[in-house]
């Protein structure tokens, strides 16, 4: 009796969802513009954590970053003390490394904009290209997604744009929709990582995931976990906060 | 006293018709001198490329820490160094063994950054034949923040000697490396990666940068003897210091290799086969020629009661004798050969008449210049097969003679 009961409850559950589903399935590209407009400030400051795992052991960095725009950004790390005082400027598609203890800049080349930033999971590339699905990607249908429940928007890379991904799989929560997860997948379409996002909290006056999980696949023991400590949007930043001069003089 | 007669009279019968014998026996002469030309110069491009893949990059056993070869991540590393080295070295087979280090680094002469290796090598084992340098003057400057930049690398970034590089890459525990050091000069190093990508540093150096201690990625073994590598390998086997390591032969670390030296033994047989098809056909044709101009001749033996062994043996011996003379030519061309390009080598670019080359190609020096080498085995295997092709091809005539009617024979 009590067996019957919950599958009748299973069913109602289940009906509603379908039924949720086929009312409003929300379109591509207002899911994928919440997703650019999420992070979207004139400026933004932040603190953040960064925890890099390797099949033997655990790392964690801490930084201030500050951004404008989508072509500006500034990333000072604070701890390992070690590491402390090594910042990357990033200006339009450009990418710059200062290394305090040698006090020299030096841009990173494009060959080798695939490479890992800073030993994460994370690469260059990913830096520089804080990447607009809207503008690079075509978005293809919305499908419910199961695991985990929400809304899955599939997007191909234009064939114009260069980068490591060709299809992208983003799920975005039901409620918010606000993107959960995204599936990585490479030209020759194997899964190349996958990203998680979580711990969504209200910083002003919009929602965010705080937590975002890179694990590349394939790669037993290895993960970048990236934590918000700290983020203030529509903050007024000088210009020339992004310029080598203050890269080198900054400290 | 009549195998010596048999003996006299088959060297008359060829000197009977001495141009016909003369031409098959150049004929002849010409296939060894082909096969062991070709073998001498097969022979030559194995040792060159064995010598240039295992010499200074792969050696012939590597160490390596578990997992190195295949992630090779900048921790995978093999930690007390210095002791590993000291049991190594005791082996009486080994002649050498070099640590070494490698890290992928961004590097700079000013803004600019471009990709490059780090190797970290001892300078005085790199100094020796089968090193990296393989020059004690360019070893000598290594150590003390001072480099060694790869040609293919200084000339695509106009690097030079005495300019100032910066290096970032990432240590042992994850951590930033940085390092500035000094171009002490740029080398033409036999191994093709240092060339294109390499900036040489002194072990210690490189230690120092990637925070680590007395560690390396690798150790490269020479041996006295590359034969010895089984037996060598079991050495190590007993050492206590190299448990929990990799200990690799050449031919697992480099498979091609193996195969390619298969390929080039099997090119020199394929030439072997052509050659000795066509003296085959050569011996038959004169031998054939010169029994039928002795039909009479022979008829008018096996009448008189000659016996038929006694004349099969005749046939035989002078076929022998005939491929003999022959491969006695080719061999000495063979061997004036083998002397001739002993020294300086033999460049197919000159005979081609382009000017000659050396390029590096997937970690093998490719070069158009091969130094022939003639082994004596080959020389063996060559009058073996004239040998046995005197015999198969005198058994036409010899069935001939089977069939012969002596009063037939002697009517026409």
């Amino acid at each position: 009796m009590a067996n019957k009961g919950r599958v009748v409850l299973l069913c109602a559950v289940l009906c509603t969802t379908s039924l949720a589903a086929q009312e409003e399935v929300p379109d591509a590209e207002s899911l994928l513009r919440h997703f650019d407009l999420m992070y979207e400030s004139t400026g933004t400051a932040a603190r953040l954590e960064i925890e890099i795992t390797r099949p033997n052991k655990t790392r964690t960095m801490r930084m201030r970053t500050w951004s404008q725009g989508e072509d500006r950004a500034l990333i000072v790390i604070d701890a390992p003390v070690r590491d402390a005082g090594t910042a990357t400027l990033k200006v339009g598609r450009n990418l710059w490394n200062y290394l305090p203890r040698i006090s020299r800049t030096i841009r990173v080349p494009p060959t080798l904009m695939m490479g890992s930033w800073m030993g994460s999971d994370l690469s260059n590339d990913d830096l520089v290209r804080e990447s607009s699905y809207a503008a690079d990607y075509v978005p293809g249908a919305v499908e419910p997604s199961e695991d985990p429940p929400g809304w899955q928007v599939t997007i191909n890379a234009k064939p114009e744009v260069p980068g490591l991904w060709q299809r992208v799989e983003l799920v975005f929560s039901l409620a918010d929709q606000l993107p959960i997860l995204g599936r990585y997948y490479d030209r020759k379409g194997r899964l190349g990582r996958t990203m998680r996002l979580e711990e969504i909290k209200k910083v002003g006056d919009r929602l965010i995931p705080t937590r975002i999980t890179i694990e590349p696949a394939r790669q037993e023991g290895r993960r970048t976990v990236l934590t918000y400590l700290h983020v203030e949007f529509n903050v007024e930043l000088d210009g020339s906060l992004f310029s080598l001069a203050h890269l080198e003089r900054r400290r | 006293m009549a195998e010596n007669s048999t003996l006299r009279i088959a060297w008359r019968n060829l000197g009977r018709n001495r141009r016909r014998s003369a031409l098959a026996a150049a004929a002849i002469g010409l296939g060894q001198f082909a096969f062991l030309a070709t073998a001498a110069i097969m022979h030559g491009y194995a040792d060159h490329y064995f010598a240039s893949v295992t010499g200074p990059l792969v050696g012939h056993i590597q160490i390596l820490a578990p997992g190195w070869r295949t992630e090779q991540a900048v921790d995978l590393t093999l930690a007390n160094v210095g002791t590993m080295l000291e049991e190594i070295r005791a082996d009486p087979g080994v002649l050498q063994a070099a640590p070494r280090l490698y890290a992928p680094v961004l590097a700079a002469l000013d803004e600019e950054g471009f990709m490059g290796v780090m190797v970290g090598a001892d300078p005085l084992v790199e100094a020796r034949a089968d090193g990296l340098l393989r020059n004690a003057a360019l070893a000598e400057m290594l150590g003390d923040g001072q480099v060694l930049v790869g040609k293919g690398l200084a000339t695509q970034h106009e690097i030079e000697a005495g300019m100032e590089l910066a290096v970032i890459g990432q240590d042992i525990d994850g951590s930033i490396a940085s390092e500035l050091y000094e171009v002490a000069a740029v080398i033409d190093s036999p191994v093709e990666i240092v060339n294109r990508a390499g900036i040489v540093a002194a072990l210690s150096d490189v230690q120092v940068l990637l925070q680590m201690g007395d560690e390396a990625h690798e150790i490269v073994v020479h041996l006295r003897e590359s034969e010895q590598v089984g037996q060598v390998i079991k050495g190590f086997g007993t050492l206590p210091v190299l448990t929990g390591t990799e200990v690799k032969p050449w031919y697992e670390v480099v498979p091609q290799l193996v195969g390619m030296i298969e390929v080039m033994n099997a090119y020199s047989l394929v030439v072997l086969g052509i050659v000795f098809l066509a003296s085959a056909a050569g011996i038959a044709n004169t031998m054939l020629m010169s029994i039928f101009e002795r039909r009479r001749e022979l008829g008018m033996l096996l009448a008189l009661g000659s016996n038929p062994g006694r004349l099969f043996r005749m046939v035989a011996v002078e076929a022998v004798l005939l491929g003999l003379l022959g491969v006695a030519l080719g061999t000495a061309l063979g061997l004036l050969f083998a002397a001739l390009t002993a020294g300086a080598g033999f460049d197919f670019a000159e005979l081609g008449g382009t000017e000659s080359f050396e390029v590096g190609f997937q970690g093998v020096q490719i070069s158009s210049r091969v130094y022939p080498e003639l082994h004596g085995r080959d020389i063996v295997v060559g009058v073996v097969a004239v040998l046995i092709t005197a015999f198969a091809a005198c058994l036409w005539p010899i069935l001939h003679i089977a069939r012969l009617e002596p009063i037939e024979a002697m009517r026409k």
